[in-house]
């Protein structure tokens, strides 16, 4: 036996506990929303069931209004995900190529804004969008998941930017290019992976927030995913388990491909010093 | 050519929208939620007047308070705690050449994924006392005889929220480590190796020392989203059975929008937000600590 195989080994087995733990949820998920119903409260409970039923998902998407929910998410997430980056490109081009003061002052206070979670501020929030009449209104949470994500984005552009030589840039302008041009020439397209990247990561953030879509939104048509599932579930005298897991599913597993593709692009962030 | 630094204002207008928006959605709440602690608030909203410090002196008076305080103590501790004992490890591995390590790290990262909610949900159907899986799977294994109502009791249903806990937070911790130990000198490795240096002692002497930044980073991040972190225990239990599982930001939730204790609700929300305020301040101070240290060791470098 080599000894990279006698390691493997030995670090699938270390790891295999963990990975279990982590699969398991999935597994339940997949085979609840495959079960007919009769066979959700079987005692004592088992694994198996007798046949699959797929229509489970149509079932689902009708009763629970799931399509209007997904279209709620979408919209919230594309949306939010597009503000934050137009938004983000200036001020992380700034962070990256110029010096100026207060520039560390700014940073500090992006790092607060990051720190500030929206659960502590959420009656503050509430409140400022009665103001706003923006309760019950998806763009309330649009505005709101830009203003959280922001000092993540700008963070992730800005480490990638300090990868993209100067020199380009220079170059463009001693051929007469004006700053603007070289920007929207020369930078912007190099920076098109690194802008890609982050979008995704923002989308899934908005894709997957909670406590803000709960407080903002009051009415069912307005629902993004992880509330219409939730309300499935909570304070109910019976839950269809099959519909909520059949919606789970629906919910987790794209986002889920797309982030274990995307997963090595956080690492290298953190590593080029998105950290530090 | 022209000089670049003759505009000092173009960055400025670069980063106005964002600082802006910030400031209204972020900014804004803390200045109202410090001015609705000292009112008095009706059911629906609205303010009865000024009455100074009276919220702050009802949530201190309050055993619920104290409690929920304790349980966030402990909920907070222990889920750090477990999430950096299993993800140092799991980094050093991860980091390792090793066969289907691209497998194990889409499955270590994976919880990282799925929103919290999601996950939330999962669980509290797989430890389903009657119909769930995770009974059904210690009977077939013969390690318990009788389903087990994992939820029901405030004790048992903490913990399980707080292994839970561990579980989501392990991704994003092993991505910090991942990161640390990716920059980490590999020649001092080589040399002490050469020096005869057995793998413990290598781990003990020379990663751990070299991580330290990344594991104060690592804690104090974690701290402040664990700290704050609601849906799986609101959507696992709801803070019950009998408040027993209630910790600040699910009690200050019920206050704010199920009981409509708004005045009071504000004066948690302004003590939590200076706890986080004191713990970013520690972060923020590291964070430079870091760049002021890398910075020198680039001056160094250049010598």
């Amino acid at each position: 036996m080599t000894p990279k195989l006698k390691k493997s080994l030995l670090y699938w087995l270390l790891l295999s506990p963990l990975c279990v733990v982590i699969l398991l949820p999935f597994g339940v998920m997949f085979v609840t929303a495959l079960r007919p119903r009769d066979e959700l409260f079987v005692y004592p409970p088992t694994w198996t069931f007798s046949e699959f039923r797929w229509e489970n998902f149509v079932e689902m998407w009708v009763k629970t209004n799931f399509g209007g929910a997904l279209l709620n998410s979408l919209y919230v997430s594309v949306t939010s995900t597009i503000i934050a980056i137009v938004l983000s490109i200036p001020a992380a081009y700034a962070l990256s190529r110029y010096r100026f003061s207060g520039k560390g002052l700014y940073r500090n206070f992006l790092l607060m804004t990051q720190m500030m979670s929206p659960i502590v501020l959420v009656l503050g929030l509430f409140r400022l969008m009665v103001h706003l009449n923006l309760v019950n209104s998806l763009n309330s949470l649009v505005v709101t998941y830009v203003a959280f994500n922001m000092a993540f984005t700008i963070w992730m552009l800005q480490s990638y930017f300090n990868t993209i030589p100067r020199e380009l840039e220079e170059a463009s302008w001693i051929d007469g290019a004006t700053s603007f041009t070289s920007l929207v020439k020369i930078f912007l397209p190099l920076a098109v992976p690194a802008m890609v990247v982050t979008a995704i990561f923002t989308f899934i953030n908005s894709w997957n927030e909670f406590v803000l879509a709960l407080t903002l939104i009051r009415s069912q048509n307005d629902y993004t995913l992880p509330v219409q599932i939730f309300s499935q579930v909570a304070g109910r005298y019976q839950v269809e388990w099959h519909h909520v897991m059949a919606a789970t599913v629906l919910a987790t597993v794209p986002v889920a491909i797309v982030f274990s593709w995307l997963q090595r692009y956080l690492i290298r962030g953190m590593a080029l010093g998105a950290v530090k | 050519m022209k000089s670049r630094t003759r505009i000092p204002t173009t960055p400025l207008l670069m980063i106005l929208p964002s600082f802006l928006l910030a400031m209204s959605i972020i900014g804004y709440p803390i200045l109202d939620l410090a001015w609705t602690s000292m009112q008095e608030v009706s059911r629906f909203g609205k303010m009865m007047g000024f009455i100074g410090l009276a919220n702050f002196a009802e949530v201190f008076r309050d055993p619920l308070f104290y409690s929920s305080l304790v349980r966030t103590l402990i909920w907070t501790v222990a889920v750090v705690g477990g999430t950096l004992i299993m993800s140092l490890p799991i980094a050093i591995m991860l980091n390792d050449d090793f066969h289907g390590r691209g497998l194990a790290r889409v499955i270590v990262m994976l919880p990282w994924a799925i929103s919290l909610t999601m996950t939330a949900v999962l669980w509290r159907w797989s430890l389903n006392g009657r119909a769930g899986l995770i009974n059904a799977t210690l009977m077939d294994f013969h390690i318990i005889t009788e389903p087990i109502e994992w939820l029901a009791t405030a004790p048992l249903a903490f913990t399980v929220e707080i292994l839970v806990g561990i579980l989501v937070s392990i991704p994003f911790t092993t991505t910090i480590f991942l990161g640390g130990l990716s920059s980490l000198p590999q020649d001092s490795y080589e040399a002490a190796v050469v020096d005869g240096a057995k793998p413990w002692e290598l781990f003990r002497y020379i990663t751990l020392p070299l991580m330290k930044p990344f594991i104060n980073i690592a804690i104090v991040l974690n701290v402040i989203y664990v700290f704050n972190s609601l849906p799986i225990i609101w959507v696992m239990t709801e803070g019950g059975p009998a408040n027993g599982t209630d910790i600040l930001v699910t009690y200050l939730y019920k206050l704010a929008f199920r009981f409509g204790q708004l005045g009071k609700a504000s004066a948690i929300s302004l003590i939590m937000f200076f706890v986080l305020f004191v713990f970013t301040i520690a972060y923020v101070l590291m964070v430079m600590r870091q760049e002021h240290d890398s910075t020198a060791e680039e001056v160094k470098n250049d010598a």
